[in-house]
């Protein structure tokens, strides 16, 4: 019999002659981070620069202030994380498992269908150990073809700002951007893969739960919390269908741990209902569509304070959400 | 050699073997382990000077904190999650061959689980990272013979989880290696 050793050798997830991760040359982005550590220039040249000014505060007063003066546009504001969404006061709470059976009667005809590709706006927290946290607001659109190429658009904006100049980040620096910014748009030859998130999702519950599960966390069963950030992948993959829509609200329902808060506003302005879902360091907020049962967005929001890294409680770490 | 130097060759040498390192820490979430690489080897150059003569051991050890970070900054991570969401080596597929199969050595690592994250630590540098005892010490920063017993003991409660998942133990095991350290 093998010992204990020998079989977690065995299942070493990533072994070193694997198809991931192998030794060989640095690939571009590896060599670019190397020549920015050495070279002074990305974060730790930030903070280097920093240090400098420190040491030497009366001397240099007058080119601090210089600098000051030509930084002008590109100088990132110190903005405050957004706040989480507020429950409308005196707003009734729906059940999830009310939601479930709202959503899987508007599935009753089959439409909408599920659509390969997303359509998401997000908000994300960029933390660092010298900078305060920065929220970043970017629209992804991810498009299939049929002959299985896509393409993807991202650009910054926050559509609760329109026109508005908004903070993006471009090679690891923060910077203002003017509104609809294009990020990156690429193509994408053709890609046939069958392992979820990039096939089919199933409209079966306990199919779909199974699928998830292969999705973020193939080796345990999917938590509450675990089972949000696997629809968080999975509405991140594809525009879902009614009766995708369904078996998630189903799959939700029947996982527990979400609890009903009320009417809820969200970013993009549709009403929705709010199901929160307390953890450690964070709660999730799941928002659905009160006449769908679709999930609108997810947010998570800091419920203990990291001020290593700036984090407040209170403060939005995440926000998606999702559209047609 | 100045430090620059020597933190240069350190990073070639053994860049993809801290990839691993992360890789098998972060459950099959290939997308982010680029950027917890980056961050390792940013903590590893503000403490270049710091840097010894078999450095992998130490960054690993690098690593683990970084890992800790990483696990706390969730907005961090989900942000990177969508910048590379679409990338073909993402979402564990280098962990699990087809839908349709069970995970290789999912028994083994629900076992594993089943511990300590110390025990699991200790066992996953010598399994798979394969590290002698004294460089596992250097990773967890304490003395070779804590390092000892806490293999020793993490080794039995492991044999005893093991046990109880899978009485009947099919002996057929591969045992890919790890190459180019130590």
């Amino acid at each position: 019999m093998p010992d204990e050793l020998d079989l977690l050798r065995g299942a070493n997830p990533v072994p070193a002659d694997g198809p991931h991760f192998g030794d060989g040359p640095l690939g571009h982005d590896a060599e670019r981070r190397l020549n920015q550590l050495l070279h002074g220039s990305g974060p730790f040249g930030r903070r280097r620069t920093r240090w400098m000014w420190s040491l030497a505060t009366v001397a240099v007063v007058a080119v601090t202030a210089l600098a000051l003066l030509l930084a002008g546009p590109d100088t990132v504001p110190a903005v405050a994380a957004p706040r989480p969404l507020l429950v409308q006061a005196g707003s009734t709470p729906v059940p999830l498992a009310r939601m479930a059976e709202i959503a899987e009667a508007a599935a009753a005809d089959g439409s909408p269908t599920l659509r390969k590709g997303t359509h998401v706006q997000t908000w994300s927290m960029g933390m660092s150990e010298d900078e305060p946290p920065i929220t970043l607001p970017v629209e992804r659109v991810v498009r299939w073809r049929a002959d299985a190429t896509h393409t993807e658009l991202v650009v910054a904006t926050d559509p609760r700002h329109p026109g508005r100049p908004v903070l993006s980040e471009g090679d690891g620096q923060p910077r203002m951007v003017e509104d609809g910014h294009v990020i990156s748009e690429q193509t994408f030859g053709p890609s046939w893969s069958d392992a979820p998130p990039e096939s089919t999702p199933p409209h079966d519950p306990g199919l779909l739960k199974a699928y998830l599960q292969e999705t973020q966390y193939p080796s345990t069963t999917l938590t509450t919390r675990e089972l949000l950030d696997a629809v968080r992948v999975l509405l991140d993959h594809w525009t879902l269908g009614a009766p995708e829509d369904a078996a998630v609200a189903r799959l939700l329902a029947d996982a527990g741990g979400l609890r009903p808060v009320g009417r809820v506003t969200d970013r993009l302005g549709r009403p929705g209902q709010a199901y929160v879902h307390d953890g450690q360091g964070s709660r999730k907020m799941l928002i659905m569509d009160p006449a769908t049962g679709a999930v609108l967005g997810l947010e998570d929001t800091a419920t203990s304070a990291e001020p290593e890294w700036g984090l407040k409680v209170g403060d939005v770490m995440d926000y998606s959400a999702w559209m047609r | 050699m100045s430090n620059d130097e020597i933190f240069a060759a350190a990073y070639r040498e053994h860049y993809w073997a801290v990839s691993r390192y992360v890789a098998r820490r972060l459950d099959g979430r290939t997308s982010e382990v680029e950027e917890v690489v980056a961050e390792v080897f940013t903590v590893a150059w503000r403490r270049r000077t710091d840097l010894p003569a078999t450095p992998l051991p130490w960054l690993y050890g690098v690593a683990r904190n970084c890992l800790a970070n990483a696990v706390r900054g969730q907005g961090r991570r989900r942000r990177l999650v969508d910048r590379l969401g679409n990338d073909e080596t993402a979402h564990g597929r280098q962990v699990v061959a087809s839908p349709d199969t069970e995970p290789p050595g999912a028994w083994v690592h629900e076992a594993l689980a089943r511990l300590t994250p110390a025990d699991q630590e200790v066992l996953r540098l010598t399994a798979w990272e394969e590290l002698a005892v004294d460089e596992v010490a250097v990773a967890l920063d304490c003395g070779t013979r804590a390092a000892a017993m806490r293999l020793h003991r993490a080794r039995r409660r492991l044999r005893t989880e093991i046990d109880r998942i899978r009485p009947a133990l099919a002996a057929d095991v591969n045992s890919p290696k790890e190459h180019g350290h130590a």
